[in-house]
């Protein structure tokens, strides 16, 4: 074997170790670093990704206008795809006008961000979102939609974070039950599937299905107290304690938009 | 000169890959996910020369290290060892199986793609069951770690034309090159 080769193994292996050995600090600088490397691309992708599906979306209402050519005379046809125009305007504005309320009226702070994509790791959820310290967001924020709790911010680069999901085996969250002094701590399954498990609830709960699960606000926590999390689909009780399988209340697999709350108002 | 160029798109890849894996939406009725870095990683790996497919794969290892990584309270729950021990691993086996062939075959570079996403997915579950306890095995998880490895299956012959197309140079026994007739050249 060659001198150069033989350097290059070594070089190799310590490199290995030395990633090995790498403490908790320096390896969050190099999570940073990594998620710097991929904001762009991700951004850039998602854009490309957008643009494919308004594609397909454009491709549709051509296809539903076809139809209606069949039934309509020229100048109807028209009309009718001026006001499917105008239709589409005034969902998007719908739309708008109700994060632009939510943000106005709501108790916290908030930053509006774009999700760029879930990861594709197989016992971890998460997404990643276009916000990054550039805009005041850090580790450990709450992340929220109007309708409740998506989770909390993990490693953040400059122009892009990771949000670690409420369905997550390791996003834990202090909650507390509507209309009951019932408290536990809800978190996801290692192979999570949309739901959520409020468990360390007393045996002898009285939970019925429909009844709305809020954050409990532990002091010195991450999640301010009365952010909805779930309804509580069934209750089981347990050898030593009470077990409630939630709904989330925010719709986790299909996220757009959502806010990183920053602090109180 | 060479073995540097697919080296250096190589590299470019990698990132690309998992941006891509992040962008692709998940197949129903699971909800699983595909993951194309172990596919890119299979190739890098028999198409280089050893020593230059070991750093490949320590970067393998770092990239998907950093992608897992979760930082609790100052606690580290996966480090970078697994995933820098597994694809070193995976390279040494894939370098065998690359002489054994005398250069890459798009068969074995599809089952190496599957078996290395299957290992991939099911050692990190062992050893979060070590970590925190329990062994919550049933359809979902087993659906969890095939459909990804049979996705690989799938998308790899795929990628390993891209690649090539890309790497008309990479080694292929199935054209009668060899690892020695290209890239030591």
């Amino acid at each position: 074997m060659k001198y150069v080769q033989i350097a290059a193994l070594v070089l190799l292996a310590v490199a290995a170790i030395i990633l090995c050995v790498i403490g908790a600090g320096p390896l969050a600088q190099l999570q940073s670093g990594f998620l710097g490397l991929l904001s762009p691309l991700s951004q850039s992708g998602n854009a490309v990704k957008n643009s494919i599906g308004n594609l397909g979306k454009d491709l549709m209402t051509l296809d539903q206008l076809q139809a209606e050519y069949n039934r309509l005379l020229s100048e109807n046809k028209q009309l009718r795809a001026e006001n499917n125009g105008l239709r589409d305007l005034q969902t998007d504005n719908d739309h708008l006008r109700s994060i632009l309320g939510y943000r106005e009226r709501s108790a916290f702070h908030l930053i509006p961000a774009a999700v760029l994509g879930h990861d594709a790791q197989a016992w971890w959820s998460t997404i990643k979102i276009n916000r990054g310290s550039k805009d005041g967001i850090a580790a450990d924020m709450p992340v929220i939609t109007d309708r409740g709790l998506v989770g909390k911010t993990t490693a953040v680069s400059r122009e892009m974070s990771e949000v670690i999901l409420i369905t997550d085996e390791n996003c834990k969250v202090a909650a507390k039950v509507e209309g009951t002094k019932d408290q536990g701590i809800c978190a996801g399954a290692r192979a999570p599937e949309g739901e959520l498990k409020l468990s360390f609830l007393n045996k002898l709960a009285d939970l019925q299905p429909g009844q709305k699960v809020y954050t409990a606000g532990v002091s010195g926590g991450v999640f301010p107290s009365g952010i909805a999390l779930g309804t509580v689909k069934n209750f089981h009780a347990r050898e030593l304690d009470g077990e409630a399988v939630l709904e989330p209340a925010a719709d986790l697999g299909s996220l757009e938009e959502v806010f990183v709350v920053t602090g109180a108002k | 000169m060479r073995t540097a160029l697919l080296f250096i798109l190589l590299l470019i890849l990698l990132p690309v890959s998992v941006a891509v894996q992040d962008l692709l939406p998940a197949i129903p009725p699971f909800q699983e996910r595909v993951l194309l870095l172990p596919v890119v990683f299979c190739f890098g790996a028999m198409a280089l020369p050893l020593v230059p497919a070991l750093f490949f794969a320590l970067l393998v290892g770092l990239l998907q290290g950093l992608a897992i990584l979760q930082i609790e309270s100052g606690q580290i729950e996966l480090g970078l060892v697994g995933p820098v021990v597994f694809f070193l691993s995976w390279a040494i086996l894939l370098q065998m199986a690359s002489e054994a062939t005398q250069g890459i075959r798009w068969e074995i570079h599809a089952m190496g793609s599957a078996l290395i996403t299957l290992t991939l997915i099911g050692g990190e579950f062992l050893i979060l069951c070590a970590k925190r306890g329990g062994f919550p095995a049933d359809t979902t998880v087993l659906m969890r770690c095939l459909v990804p490895a049979g996705s690989a299956l799938l998308i790899a012959p795929v990628v390993y034309f891209f690649l090539r197309s890309l790497v008309p140079f990479a080694p292929d026994a199935g054209l009668g090159l060899t690892r020695k007739s290209t890239l030591d050249a």
